[in-house]
């Protein structure tokens, strides 16, 4: 491999492990607060992209897309959440179970209304083009997308550390049980992360769009590589949606550049490694495995 | 009921399910109903393999599919490659392949329990699913594997129909007795104790992670029986049929039927393959009422459609 | 007694938990047919203690043998085959199964438990109602583990760690979460059993200890402070102060 395609597939990686952690960013934070992996969250992603194209169709703004999407799936998760899962509060497997059944039912009806044809998105004006660097063009919006996820880590772990919102939500990944004794509204906050985390499905859907398009099939890569990144940074946490995004992202990147079809082999190595030296992932503290 | 009364009853309706063919040539929809039921019949041993898992060891594996695949792509590929459709053959590969993968992926997961056991088979599967997929010179890749032969057994030949349907159906009845022994048995009853109580189990001196394993490999090894028996069926492997959407489709048919019994699960695989194969013709969103049914069961009858059943019996009889 | 007798045999064995030292060099040496008492204030180590002795816990150092033989590799399923036996002091029972069934597991690990082919022995269930009444649960074997009064499932806990024909039981606080009345009752059940199965006792109730104890050790944080003969320890005078005086001044 020459140093250029090096860098260029480098950039790639960290793009895409951009978008991982955008993506995993939601899967953990439900995970954290209510103990349910939400098997949706592919789904959810396909919907955000499938409404930004609406929205890019409809109005030509890929800004616009990246609001609504968000809004539009942080609402649907907010009619989920007291609507199902809250009736199986505490049976976390049944919970989970029940994420299957809407991930089915979402996928079925994006084929019905928006049709099972691959799709594309455009980048947005201003972001179409490339740039020269380091003897090569790259695309300019990949670039973006890497700026994004960095400065959406930033934003989130700020909320984190420094808001009481942030406050709230690590005490409920510590001891969800706990903040309801202390008197704070579970069933306001279990939804309220439940949409917060299908927003971010949402948006990392919009983000994607223009680099991976749209077609069927799309929601489980989406629900398999956001499982992949959550067990290797490790659950629940920030840092682990991070460290697990910035591993997978270029590993896998380059396991396609060198392996070729057998580039997710790589990725099973890494799980296989993670899960066999350290069960809680690499900045976890919840053990998956004995 | 007698006993004796009991095993004849049993011995007719197995004799009935294995000559179905014949039995209902006079009905102008036999053909049609006859490769449903074969379908269907494959997928109860899938579902079958699946609760053994689910239902018995506590083991909620969203990855089943991959075995069910493995056992599909090596009865094809060993069709073809070898040139020879003798039944031993084809489904000893079969066997052989959803074994080693299930060794493999079993070794992996079978220390995690719950939430993360699901989350692994899923995820594990997939991957090794997804390298299968995209080996496209040995597997057809997303064109799938097509012109798969119907096998033959000696000097006896089961291309035709009828005969492959009989075929399904004898494996299937030997499964069902396989796994109604398996659950009776001292190696059954320590499944579920390691589902109720693992740590009482080591306690007691059971080697739990071998009790788990063994029953994760036990399962894979059926559900390639399963895939075989589909690729010859179908005389195609689809790409689609061995990824999440089947692994869902037969913990769906698990749960709706009802986990930890024998007939549930061959209830769950006939209802499911009722909404796919037959309502789906006549409405466009069957994927959407297999979702919305199964929400409904996980909601209001997480027993099953066996476990509802059992449950007003028993409220009858009192 | 010469060390070749210890049926159980702990030697320097430390476990710390971040920085506590919850067991703090413990060497105790259990003889076959005694039936050893351990005591200590809470947070003194006794349940760790019984954790190293069968695995679930693994020492950070020191040594565990059963019979002689090094076992402080082996896992958990392993130390239980060679012969121990664990009252848990929560039950770690089979909720969904009969009382029966709970105890037929713990039958069955015998005879081995990877026969998939083969039938139920026909006298597994004759063992188990046998050993149920043993124990006073005569008439209640088909009733769920989980429908059992608490009571009840410190009997059925009780059966199903002599189901495994221990050679050691170890009784992680027997009478826990037990009235008067029930506490009584268990604790005449452990005096009557077989004089020749060896017991380590880890139990707060001191008339509980000296009704069954031949032999008493004391742990105070992470130490034994004490060991010896029953009557010996009643009337060491440390223990008084660290252990019995602490309990009585806070009871």
């Amino acid at each position: 491999m020459s140093p250029e395609l090096v860098f260029q597939q480098a950039l790639n990686g960290l793009s895409f492990g951009a978008l991982l952690f955008i993506l995993a960013a939601g899967l953990s934070l439900v995970f954290g607060m209510m103990d349910v992996v939400n098997l949706a969250h592919g789904a959810f992603y396909m919907l955000g992209a499938y409404v930004a194209l609406s929205v890019v169709q409809r109005t030509g703004s890929f800004w616009l897309a990246m609001v609504v999407a968000p809004l539009a799936l942080a609402a649907l998760g907010l009619v989920l959440e007291p609507l199902l899962l809250r009736r199986l509060r505490g049976r976390h497997l049944d919970q989970v179970l029940l994420t299957i059944g809407v991930s089915l039912v979402v996928v079925d009806q994006i084929g019905v209304v928006w049709g099972r044809e691959v799709r594309s998105l455009a980048a947005p004006a201003g972001l179409d083009g490339s740039v020269a660097l380091y003897g090569g063009d790259y695309p300019l919006y990949r670039l973006f997308v890497i700026g994004f996820g960095v400065a959406l880590a930033a934003l989130l772990s700020y909320v984190y550390s420094r808001t009481k919102v942030g406050m709230r939500i690590r005490a409920g990944v510590e001891d969800a049980e706990m903040l309801g004794a202390l008197g704070v509204d579970t069933d306001r906050l279990f939804a309220l992360t439940f949409a917060a985390g299908a927003a971010l499905a949402g948006l990392a859907g919009v983000v994607a769009a223009p680099v991976f398009g749209l077609q069927p099939g799309m929601d489980l890569d989406a629900l398999l590589y956001s499982l992949v990144v959550v067990v290797v940074g490790g659950l629940g946490t920030l840092g682990g949606a991070v460290a697990g995004s910035v591993l997978v992202g270029p590993a896998d990147t380059f396991g396609k550049v060198v392996f070729q079809e057998f580039a997710l082999a790589v990725i099973f190595a890494i799980v296989a490694l993670v899960l066999l030296l350290k069960p809680t992932g690499l900045l976890g503290r919840i053990r998956i495995a004995r | 009921m007698t006993r004796a009364l009991r095993f004849g009853l049993v011995a007719i309706a197995v004799a009935a399910l294995i000559t179905f063919p014949y039995w209902s040539a006079g009905w102008e929809s036999s053909r049609f109903a006859t490769t449903v039921l074969r379908d269907v019949l494959v997928f109860a041993i899938f579902a079958l393999s699946l609760d053994l898992l689910i239902g018995r060891a506590g083991m909620p594996s969203l990855g089943h599919a991959a075995f069910f695949g493995a056992g599909a792509y090596a009865a094809g590929i060993a069709s073809q490659r070898l040139g020879t459709d003798q039944l031993p053959i084809t489904m000893g590969a079969a066997i052989l392949v959803a074994t080693a993968l299930a060794l493999i992926i079993g070794a992996l997961v079978v220390r995690s329990e719950g939430i993360f056991f699901l989350m692994l088979t899923l995820a594990l599967a997939q991957i090794v699913f997804a390298i299968a997929f995209q080996w496209t010179s040995v597997t057809g890749g997303s064109n799938g594997l097509s012109g798969v032969g119907r096998p033959v057994i000696g000097g006896l030949d089961l291309t035709a129909a009828d005969r492959m349907y009989v075929l399904v159906a004898v494996v299937f009845i030997a499964v069902a007795l396989l796994l109604s022994r398996i659950v009776g048995s001292p190696y059954g009853r320590a499944l579920v104790g390691v589902r109720e109580n693992e740590r009482r189990m080591r306690a007691l001196g059971y080697d739990t992670t071998r009790l788990r394993l063994s029953a994760f490999v036990l399962a894979g090894a059926i559900a390639g029986v399963a895939g075989a028996l589909s690729a010859y069926s179908l005389r195609f492997v689809s790409a689609q049929d061995v990824g999440i959407a089947t692994s869902v489709r037969g913990f769906v048919m698990v749960l709706i039927g009802g986990a930890g019994s024998l007939f549930g699960p061959v209830l769950g695989a006939a209802v499911v393959m009722y909404i796919e194969r037959v309502l789906s013709s006549a409405i466009p969103v069957a994927e959407t009422v297999l979702g919305l049914v199964f929400v409904a069961f996980v909601l209001l009858a997480r027993q099953g459609i066996v476990g509802v059943g059992l449950a007003a019996w028993a409220r009858v009889r009192r | 007694m010469g060390e070749g007798a210890a049926l159980i045999e702990i030697r320097d064995l430390v476990r710390t938990f971040g920085g506590v030292r919850a067991l703090d060099g413990v060497s105790i040496a259990v003889a076959a047919g005694e039936r050893r008492a351990v005591i200590g204030p809470n947070g003194a180590g006794k349940t760790t203690l019984i954790n190293v002795i069968t695995g679930e816990i693994p020492p950070t150092a020191g040594v565990v043998r059963i019979a002689g033989e090094d076992v402080t590799m082996l896992r958990p399923w392993q130390r239980a085959r060679k012969g121990l036996g664990r009252m848990y002091q929560r039950n770690e029972l089979f909720p969904p199964l009969a009382a029966r069934d709970n105890v037929a597991l713990a039958l069955a690990v015998k005879a081995g438990p990877y026969r998939p082919l083969e039938r139920v022995p026909s006298t597994q269930p004759r063992a188990a109602d046998a050993l149920l009444e043993r124990v006073g649960l005569a008439g209640r074997e088909g009733i769920p583990a989980r429908e059992l009064s608490h009571g009840e499932r410190r009997q059925l806990e009780l059966a199903v760690a002599l189901a495994q024909a221990p050679r050691v039981l170890l009784l992680d606080e027997p009478t826990a979460g037990m009235s008067p009345a029930e506490t009584a009752r268990i604790t005449e059940l452990i005096a009557s059993l077989d004089r020749g199965l060896t017991m380590l006792i880890v139990e707060h109730d001191m008339d509980v200890v000296f009704r069954l104890a031949d032999r008493i050790a004391v742990l105070h944080e992470g130490r034994v402070i004490a060991d010896g003969p029953a009557a010996d320890v009643r009337g060491d005078v440390r223990v008084n102060e660290v252990y019995l005086g602490k309990a009585v001044a806070t009871a």
